[in-house]
């Protein structure tokens, strides 16, 4: 009896040793068997995974902390595989919900290779979309329980992330550019200040055990941005390019509001506009190549604004005097080419008020004949012409400055660049030339950002000086100038209780074969108050259709922007100024 | 000189008895032996058990941290994310569109130079420009003391720095 239970657990313990050594052997034999490898990754794969963290897009404000560009969360949307189980239903929810194309879904679900685990099937879903698909998600779960062929959107999931928004949708979009669902900046404040906006995405190691599971690193988000816009004032100088744009038919238009003592934009536009949350109608929006900011992208001659560059160098260079008298006969000869005036007239005597007031081109190339091609083009070069600003947004043009020397340079573009012919221009290079005027000679840098918002400090961007073309003499007289032919002239602008400067320009558009006929571009460059420059405007209307005068179409729509400028800016009319002065 | 043998024989194996019974009685009981190993083997398995135990509790705490940590995570995202949308939501409400159309349909218009009167009152200041940068403080820098997360080479190489920059 002993003996036979002898024989039962040595036969029991052979078998559990033989059964241990199979394990053991096993192990090893797995371990060094050629899946080894792959089994081990897949193992790795359980153990967590590598995660890029994208730190919120920055957001953009203007002046006043009101918000131009945030963020909204959007979701994208796949599928686990692993808890997919009617890929019929899925496809038909996303496209009732989404409008997607349901065979596509299905060959996407269907032909996905076997050990992938999860299949991505779009992306910026917004919120509510997502809420509706969840709801039915959870009623298909309760309604039908089991069975093969049940509706169900098992599997189905919804990944939050936070993507681009304009809460002004259209409002200042020239200036604000946009993000594409690549979250990459295009145009603008957008693509200009990229690298800023967008942050440093991190690659982090986010693992599955809870036990390895340790605070996320600090991915700090992208710099916020405090521009110079002020958002009122945007929205009423937009409302009055529309309006403007309709009342004088005009084939596009640009309107810059700009501070002329700190470079700061108030306000840019320029048609057309896009709304920013629907970026994909850019196409539709800015057809065949269509700039998207015509106010710094698009060049053209501009006319006589031009004459106000042509009368500083004369006065600063002691060429003339505003009681300097000139005869108009009519014509000027230059470079063996006659000039005549706007409207082929001869205007007789003059002084050099007059000259503005009437806007003689005569009187304009006997001026620049007088100050000489080495002073003229020196001056135009100090006033920054034919070279971009450096304006803080994308895509600035140069415009073009031709000097003597150049291959393409006559002795008669002295006379025609003296009132703003042959020389290409932006409106924000002329503001930035007319800005040394309205600054006691000093011209400032245009810039659109006032302050950087990094990890909680905030660094506001100085005022830059680009240079001093002429003296503050010249240019308190040139204001003066320039004050009295708006009031003595065409009477153009008034804003009662307030004294304005300004000068309108309207210029030829140069075609393949010479100067188009009928059409012209309207401009307008003006600020004021006259003794303490808060704001400067410059107008371009393009093509305008009901006159093709500047003194018609766009010196009203200067008219109407410093009406509403004086009231938005608070700047009292200059009587109460001066009474509070002497207080 | 047989005689002689035989005795020393007799007192040799005289001596033998009682030596092994002096062993005998000193010998410790079988059943004391066995006591002693069992004893020892439960002290063995206690200790084995409390060190697992502690184990397990150390770790299942440090899983139920860890997992807590994720949730947090996942809190902050979400709670990052309902801010932002918020804000936007707030900034849409607010948009100069919504605003104008809201003080249209009360009959507001818009004022006009001359309506505007203006008055000097004594120690009004106009609204200082937009302050922005108390909005993006890292969570971290404001929640977390470095330290609770600075290593002593860590602290060292800040103070040198800090001596550096004196």
């Amino acid at each position: 009896m002993k003996q036979q239970y002898q024989w039962r657990s040595l036969v029991l313990s052979g078998i559990f040793a033989i059964i241990s050594i199979a394990i053991v052997f096993q192990i090893f034999r797995i371990q060094s068997s050629p899946q080894a490898a792959s089994l081990r990754d897949q193992g790795d794969s359980y153990q967590g995974e590598y995660q890029t963290i994208y730190p919120p897009r920055g957001e953009i404000y203007d002046r006043n902390g009101h918000l131009l560009a945030g963020n909204k969360t959007v979701y994208e949307v796949g599928v686990n595989m692993g808890e997919l189980r009617n890929a019929q239903t899925i496809a038909l929810a996303l496209n009732v919900a989404l409008g997607m194309d349901a065979a596509d879904v299905i060959n996407m679900l269907t032909q996905a290779p076997a050990n992938q685990l999860y299949v991505y099937l779009g992306d910026h879903v917004a919120a509510d979309k997502v809420e509706e698909l969840q709801k039915l998600q959870d009623q298909f779960a309760a309604q039908y329980i089991g069975g093969e062929n049940a509706p169900s959107l098992s599997g189905l999931y919804f990944r939050p992330h936070l993507s681009r928004s304009y809460p002004e949708s259209e409002l200042a979009s020239n200036v604000l550019g946009f993000v594409s669902r690549e979250d990459r900046g295009y145009y603008g404040i957008e693509e200009k200040y990229d690298d800023l906006l967008a942050g440093q995405p991190k690659l982090v190691w986010i693992p599955s055990d809870p036990n390895l599971a340790e605070q996320m690193p600090d991915v700090p988000g992208g710099s916020n941005l405090v521009l110079t816009i002020d958002r009122e004032i945007q929205a009423t100088v937009e409302n009055i390019l529309d309006t403007t744009l309709s009342a004088t038919g005009a084939e596009n238009g640009t309107i810059i509001v700009m501070d002329p003592k700190t470079g700061e934009i108030l306000a840019m536009t320029s048609s057309p506009r896009l709304n920013l949350n629907e970026y994909w109608n850019f196409d539709k929006t800015y057809p065949n190549g269509t700039a998207f900011n015509r106010a710094i992208s698009t060049q053209y001659e501009p006319g006589s604004v031009f004459k106000i560059m042509t009368m500083a160098s004369a006065l600063d260079t002691g060429t003339v005097a505003p009681t300097t008298s000139f005869f108009d006969p009519g014509y000027y000869e230059i470079g063996g080419a006659y000039i005549n005036n706007w409207d082929g007239g001869a205007w007789g005597a003059q002084d050099m008020v007059g000259c503005l007031e009437h806007s003689l081109n005569v009187c304009f190339s006997w001026i620049a004949d007088e100050v000489g091609n080495t002073n003229f083009y020196n001056y135009m070069q100090k006033f920054g012409l034919g070279h971009p600003t450096g304006i803080d947004l994308v895509g600035e043009a140069s415009g073009r400055l031709k000097l003597p020397g150049d291959d393409d340079w006559y002795q008669v573009d002295l006379g025609t660049n003296s009132f703003g012919q042959g020389v290409a221009v932006t409106p924000i290079q002329m503001m930035m030339a007319v800005s040394a005027v309205a600054n006691d000679g000093k011209m400032v840098v245009p810039h659109i950002v006032k302050s950087i918002v990094t990890n909680g400090r905030q660094y506001n961007t100085p005022t830059q000086i680009a240079g001093t073309p002429i003296s503050a003499q010249t240019a308190r007289t040139l204001t003066e100038m320039l004050a009295q032919s708006l009031e003595r002239g065409e009477g153009v602008v008034d804003v009662p209780g307030y004294r304005l400067v300004g000068k309108t320009g309207t210029a030829q558009i140069p075609g393949p074969g010479g100067y188009l006929e009928g059409v012209t571009n309207a401009s307008f460059v003006g600020w004021g108050p006259i003794e303490d420059p808060q704001f400067m405007v410059y107008i371009w209307l393009e093509k305008p259709q009901t006159s093709e005068w500047a003194s018609l179409v766009a010196a009203p729509a200067f008219e109407r922007v410093a009406s509403r400028l004086v009231v938005l800016m608070n700047i009292p009319p200059d009587s109460i100024r001066e009474m509070m002065a002497g207080q | 000189m047989k005689i002689r043998n035989q005795k020393v024989d007799e007192t040799i194996h005289t001596t033998r008895t009682k030596m092994d019974h002096l062993v005998l009685a000193y010998k410790e009981a079988p059943w004391r032996t066995q006591r002693k190993w069992i004893g020892l083997f439960l002290v063995g398995t206690i200790a084995v058990g409390m060190v697992a135990g502690i184990y397990l509790n150390v770790t299942s705490k440090a899983a139920l941290a860890g997992r807590e940590i994720q949730e947090l995570e996942a809190d902050i995202s979400d709670t990052q994310r309902n801010n932002a949308d918020l804000e936007t939501e707030l900034a849409e409400l607010l948009s100069t569109e919504n605003l104008l159309a809201r003080a249209e349909e009360v009959g507001f218009v818009p004022a006009s130079p001359e309506e505007v009167v203006f008055m000097s009152i004594p120690g009004y200041f106009p609204p200082a420009p937009a302050v922005m940068s108390a909005s993006n403080v890292s969570r971290h820098s404001a929640a977390l003391d470095p330290r609770f997360s600075q290593s002593l080479f860590g602290w060292f190489d800040d103070q040198m720095q800090k001596a550096a920059t004196r």
